[in-house]
């Protein structure tokens, strides 16, 4: 799902947003446990609702999606392909065995740009089909500069079918609080779960947290030799702290992936990392609405400060530098 | 031609000292003679290397900026990585060709500190330095030139000069991961030898300064370290 701006209501239907592994899987409940909701089978077929809105054709729209899906596909680490099956009359979110991408009047969810919704196997978590709508109530571009006032719809898709391939949120960003809602200073995954103002086309790319996600689910051989992870936990007064946002900086490439820690014991797994020193920071998740990444079962613990790790965490090339202990603050 | 007419100089200088000195100074000059190593000689040399640090890349945590005017990134904080300078161990054998070229074979193993320097958290995180011990190696291979002409000492002190190059391989703490890369190093020196005879000892002093790319660096990035050494050596 994707926010406009400010704090809103409802997450994924199907899906409770209960990860197992950092920036986000999407994870399901089964009686076995969680599952990783992934596809099985590719290409992912797809089609597009024949509706345009003021300012956009169906056929910008289609465009704009198969630009969105070509920009995942083309992840080098990553082994995901598509294909446009057609237009259709169908609106998205229909239980109808068809992937389908399209606009949908919802004035009342006033905050949401777009969202996506799934139909999986819960044994197994394997997506079987996947909606996405974006929200015909607000004003939207397909302008290759960007066209103050409308949102970039290629941006918003890319950010939607990242979700369809079975990706979270990522926390990598800065907000503000504002009268109205929170703000984007500034972020680092286009899974960052509110966008960027309208007008604004940076979007379109994915950054290196994007990258080691989609990587993570869908690997490549390369990916698995070439790439590694850090382990480790959270902890304040010596318990672990649930919920907190941690990243992974490089400091020879500038390359920012984050995680979380998502068990009472306050472990996390951050993978998709070029090998490698690297320093961490630990900071609670105040910079989205909760609800954007976990279930409301979660406890996430805010009180904290952030905390950079006074160690560098060596990351090997296919494997995991394990048993860090960052140690934070109430605040 | 600058160049070649100072050797001269310089040799004369010497020859004219040792021929100034009274009644030894035919004695002097055939002994000098006989303090070069005689072709086909091995030496082995061992000791302590002095590395200095040098800076590595600074990085900005940077988030694209949510504007459409300003493009210079959000800065969430600040890095500034350092290799810091290092006291370690180096060997070498080297095999005359001439009296005074040797072709040489050497190993260095020091074990410096990676500080990463964090500072100007965007949310207040307190300053900190995160650092690692790395393992340090090279193996190089140099072409040693001694300066006979400039002994001094009696013939005991050779300066001489040396070019190489050298495979570096860096171990990160854990011992999890290698890195490696190339240097070329150049530097000059003095060996300081016992008395004459076919095995001597003595002891070897360099200085020089190494290029170096990859290991720990950025693959295409260059650094310079300069080095210092004190080594015995073994003439056989
Ligand atoms: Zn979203």
């Amino acid at each position: 799902m994707r926010r406009a701006a400010g704090i809103l209501v409802a997450v994924a239907v199907l899906v409770s947003a209960l990860p197992v592994l950092g920036y986000l899987k999407l994870g399901s409940r089964a009686s076995t446990g969680t599952v990783n909701l992934k596809w099985d089978d590719f290409p992912i077929r797809y089609f597009v609702t024949n509706r345009g809105v003021p300012g956009v054709t169906a056929q910008q729209l289609q465009a704009a999606v198969v630009r969105a899906f070509n920009t995942w596909n083309g992840v080098d680490t990553a082994q995901t392909s598509s294909q446009f099956a057609g237009f259709t009359q169908a609106p998205p979110f229909d239980d109808d065995d068809m992937t389908v991408l399209g606009f949908l009047d919802r004035p009342e969810l006033d905050r949401v740009l777009g969202a996506t919704t799934f139909l999986i196997d819960v044994r197994t978590g394997e997506i079987v089909e996947s909606d996405i709508f974006f929200n015909a109530t607000f004003p939207w571009s397909t302008s290759s500069a960007g066209q103050a006032g409308s949102f970039d719809l290629e941006s918003i898709a890319l950010h939607e079918i990242g979700h369809l391939h079975g990706l979270g949120h990522s926390a990598l960003g800065e907000t503000e609080m504002r009268t109205g809602g929170r703000r984007v200073l500034g972020a680092e995954a286009v899974m960052f779960p509110i966008a960027f103002a309208a007008g604004n086309v940076a979007d379109r790319t994915l950054k290196a947290d994007d990258l080691a996600g989609i990587s993570d689910i869908y690997p490549t051989a390369a990916f698995q030799r070439d790439t590694g992870s850090i382990s480790g936990r959270v902890t304040k007064n010596g318990t672990g702290v649930l919920g907190a946002h941690v990243v992974a900086f490089n400091p020879r490439t500038g390359k920012l992936v984050g995680g979380f820690t998502l068990s009472p014991d306050g472990s996390f797994v951050i993978a998709g990392l070029d090998p490698g020193p690297h320093v961490l920071r630990a900071e609670p998740l105040d910079d989205g609405d909760l609800e954007s990444f976990f279930d409301a079962t979660f406890s996430v613990d805010l009180n904290f400060s952030a905390k950079f790790h006074d160690k560098l965490a060596i990351v090997p090339r296919g494997g995991g530098t394990r048993d860090i202990e960052i140690k934070v603050s109430p605040k | 031609m600058i160049g070649r007419h100072a050797w001269r100089l310089a040799a004369s200088v010497v020859l004219s000292l040792a021929v100034a000195s009274p009644a030894a100074g035919q004695v002097l000059i055939r002994k000098r003679v006989r303090e070069v190593p005689r072709t086909g000689a091995w030496e082995v040399s061992a000791g302590a290397v002095w590395l200095a640090g040098f800076d590595l890349e600074d990085r900005t945590a940077a988030l694209t900026r949510n504007s459409t005017t300003d493009t210079s990134p959000f800065e969430q904080f600040t890095t500034t990585s350092r290799l810091a300078a290092a006291t370690g161990v180096q060997g070498r054998l080297a095999y005359y060709v001439t009296r005074s070229v040797a072709i040489e074979a050497g190993a260095r193993y020091a074990k410096p500190t990676l500080a990463v320097r964090i500072t100007g958290d965007a949310e207040q995180a307190a300053d900190v330095t995160a650092e690692e011990k790395v393992s340090h190696y090279v193996f190089d291979g140099s072409v040693v030139v001694h300066l006979p002409q400039l002994s001094f000492a009696s013939g005991r002190a050779v300066p001489f000069f040396a070019l190489g190059a050298g495979y570096v391989r860096e171990l990160h703490e854990g011992d999890e991961l290698v890195e490696t890369g190339t240097e070329y190093h150049g530097g000059a020196g003095l060996k300081v030898l016992s008395a004459p005879g076919a095995r001597r000892s003595g002891l070897r002093v360099d200085v020089g300064i190494s290029s170096r790319e990859g290991g720990l660096d950025l693959p295409d990035r260059r650094s310079t370290q300069t080095f210092a050494a004190v080594s015995l050596l073994y003439l056989f």
